[in-house]
């Protein structure tokens, strides 16, 4: 058993960036958010909740909780859905995985601010190759299958493609319209998450051992999607609740795309939190409110880790 | 195998196929734009290269250089003038230097505690411990206005410290090194006491040796984080070219969109993403075991 005092000198300098640099911010930021503080003011005064209460009832704060709730609510479980969907294609296929794994990484890997750039750019009205591959596709088999003419109830001469092939090739300037805008981003944080996933799910999947498909076998699931609720989808328990929260956790911080594809715009569709904070209180020093608008996003993800840890992680252990 | 297997593989590769060309639709479009003249880009024509004819580029006359300079093939030109606008090496330089003081510096602060946590027993051990796995609750980015508070406030926005000082301190580096410290067994600390070492010379002469394939993992994990970053540099670097990192020199490329050349514009893009990219496809498994190391707790 050694004696020295070496371990002060070991935890003392983590023990003092801790709380310098990630425990004294959250204090720092909740008290700022009971004032009118602005950086820059020598003084200021303690306003109570009334940052909150802007928060809850003005128009843009109540925009900003919806966007950023649409683009969490739609991007985790498709992108966890792809993943698993992706890896379970990968994991079955006799040739060719490795291939199709990197290229599914690459996403990930690659800086997402220039990708958002190269995605503005394939998504652009005239310069995107998306609109020129739709404009050069009208009357043939792509207007048929991405207008869905295949489905019994859309009506050919009605759906968005044909009408926007009637109306002089008026296919959606996707990242510039109310009404695409918000699914544009989601899309590419779909793109950029489900990589990923399957990586993660791949190694869940190898975890799996072979006998006990062998034992449902026997106890008659043989097909493949009885074999999936029997045994494969199970045994993921702990890589999907590990997948979705830290899935929900990235999500929840997406602005690299916003800041630089749409800025929370058109009329604050995606004005997503990590943006708000950003405008807010960097662009527009509003101190207190972007204060607030952490604390809310702080709480929102403390709590959503605590539910992981401590209430589903019981569970999903089989 | 029988013919019904050999049509399953084949849809698989269908979907699989139609999946990668929508995931590989930016970057085909990113390096494309990065050969290819202004003419070809506004046209949608030439496929992937264009036809490389050389010409002479007006934009790059009318910034002053000679007619002679200015006659070349598009992808000559789109890099050689992507280098000419912008002080490319630095942002690369930049780069480097952030993440790596970044890596060093988690690393120098992070090997001893782990040590400390795994394999010395001491009073307030567990606390520090449960401490260590509170902060890993705290996601940096989701306190980055309070942290901009502390740095302004300490005059410190535009500095390269801005850009290091938040990360210095890796929970999760803490966490992933004891745990694999706690694998470590004793009798190889034990032997290294009797044959007099102090506690330093074991954190750096023993154990950090047996981490290496661990921190290799954590460099990856570390190093792409930050070398991407875009959000951190944006709310502390404000004017300053000079300490711009590959991210904010790709905003800065990008001025508007229907203002400049997008050739140009794109190969800078191209040239600052490259780096990665390519270190990717070499070391592949290392990466995505390194960016999933979250993964494996």
């Amino acid at each position: 058993m050694h004696n020295s005092k070496a371990h002060i000198w070991f935890i003392a300098p983590a023990i003092i960036l801790m709380i310098i640099i990630l425990i004294f911010p959250l204090f720092l930021a909740g008290g700022i958010s009971f004032t009118d503080y602005n950086l820059g003011n020598k003084t200021f005064e303690w306003v109570g909740l009334e940052n909150y209460d802007k928060m809850f009832n003005r128009k843009t704060y109540v925009k900003m909780i919806w966007a950023t709730a649409t683009y969490v609510i739609v991007v985790v479980p498709i992108s966890v859905v792809l993943g698993l969907c992706a890896a379970m294609l990968l994991n079955s296929l006799r040739f060719g995985a490795d291939i199709y794994k990197t290229i599914f990484f690459l996403p990930v890997m690659a800086t997402l601010l220039a990708m958002a750039i190269a995605w503005e750019f394939t998504l652009h009205p005239t310069l995107g190759i998306v609109n020129s591959f739709l404009a050069n596709g009208c009357g043939g088999i792509r207007e048929f299958i991405l207008g869905f003419h295949w489905l019994p109830w859309v009506d050919s001469q009605e759906s968005w493609y044909a009408v926007a092939c009637a109306n002089n090739m008026d296919f959606p300037y996707w990242l510039k319209q109310k009404n695409t805008a918000i699914w544009t981003v989601c899309f590419i944080g779909i793109w950029q998450a489900f990589g990923f996933n399957m990586v993660l799910y791949l190694a869940g999947l190898t975890s799996i051992p072979r006998e006990l498909y062998q034992a449902a076998e026997m106890d008659g699931a043989k097909s493949t999607w009885e074999q999936f609720k029997l045994v494969t989808w199970p045994m993921l328990g702990p890589t999907t609740l590990f997948v979705v929260t830290i899935t929900t956790i990235r999500t929840f911080q997406v602005f690299d795309t916003i800041e630089i594809l749409t800025k929370g715009g058109p009329s604050k569709t995606t004005y997503v939190m990590m943006y708000a904070i950003f405008e807010k209180a960097i662009q527009q020093n509003l101190t207190s409110i972007g204060a607030a608008i952490t604390v809310v996003f702080i709480g929102f993800i403390l709590v959503l880790t605590f539910f992981q840890r401590y209430v589903i992680e019981k569970r999903v252990h089989y | 195998m029988e013919a019904k297997q050999y049509i399953g593989e084949g849809w698989k590769h269908a979907i699989l196929i139609i999946g990668a060309i929508v995931v590989m639709l930016p970057f085909y479009m990113m390096v494309s734009m990065s050969l290819k003249s202004q003419q070809e880009i506004q046209s949608i024509s030439g496929g992937l290269i264009g036809a490389q004819e050389t010409q002479t580029f007006p934009v790059c006359v009318k910034t002053g250089y000679s007619e002679e300079t200015c006659t070349m093939k598009p992808y000559q030109y789109n890099y050689w003038f992507a280098f000419e606008k912008a002080p490319i090496p630095r942002y690369l330089m930049n780069g480097v230097i952030v993440t790596l003081s970044i890596f060093i510096i988690q690393v120098l602060v992070a090997l001893p505690c782990a040590y400390a946590l795994a394999k010395l027993r001491f009073y307030g051990r567990e606390f520090v411990f449960s401490m260590v796995l509170f902060c890993l609750l705290i996601p940096v980015h989701g306190i980055a206005l309070p942290l901009y508070v502390m740095l302004a406030q300490a005059g410190l926005v535009d500095t390269y410290s801005a850009l290091i000082l938040p990360w210095t301190i890796s929970v999760f580096g803490i966490f992933l090194m004891r745990q694999f410290f706690m694998t470590v067994p004793d009798e190889l600390i034990d032997a290294a006491r009797m044959d007099g070492m102090g506690e330093y010379a074991i954190v750096w002469k023993v154990m950090l040796p047996t981490a290496i394939p661990a921190l290799l993992a954590f460099a990856i994990f570390s190093v792409v984080a930050h070398w991407n970053d875009y959000f951190w540099p944006r709310m502390v670097i404000t004017g300053n070219r000079d300490l711009f990192t590959p991210p904010l020199g790709i905003r800065e490329f990008r001025g508007g969109i229907d203002s400049d050349e997008f050739g140009p514009m794109m190969a800078s893009i191209v040239t600052v993403t490259v780096p990665l990219i390519v270190a990717f496809i070499i070391a592949q498994k290392r990466f995505i075991e390194g960016i999933t190391l979250t993964g494996m707790k």
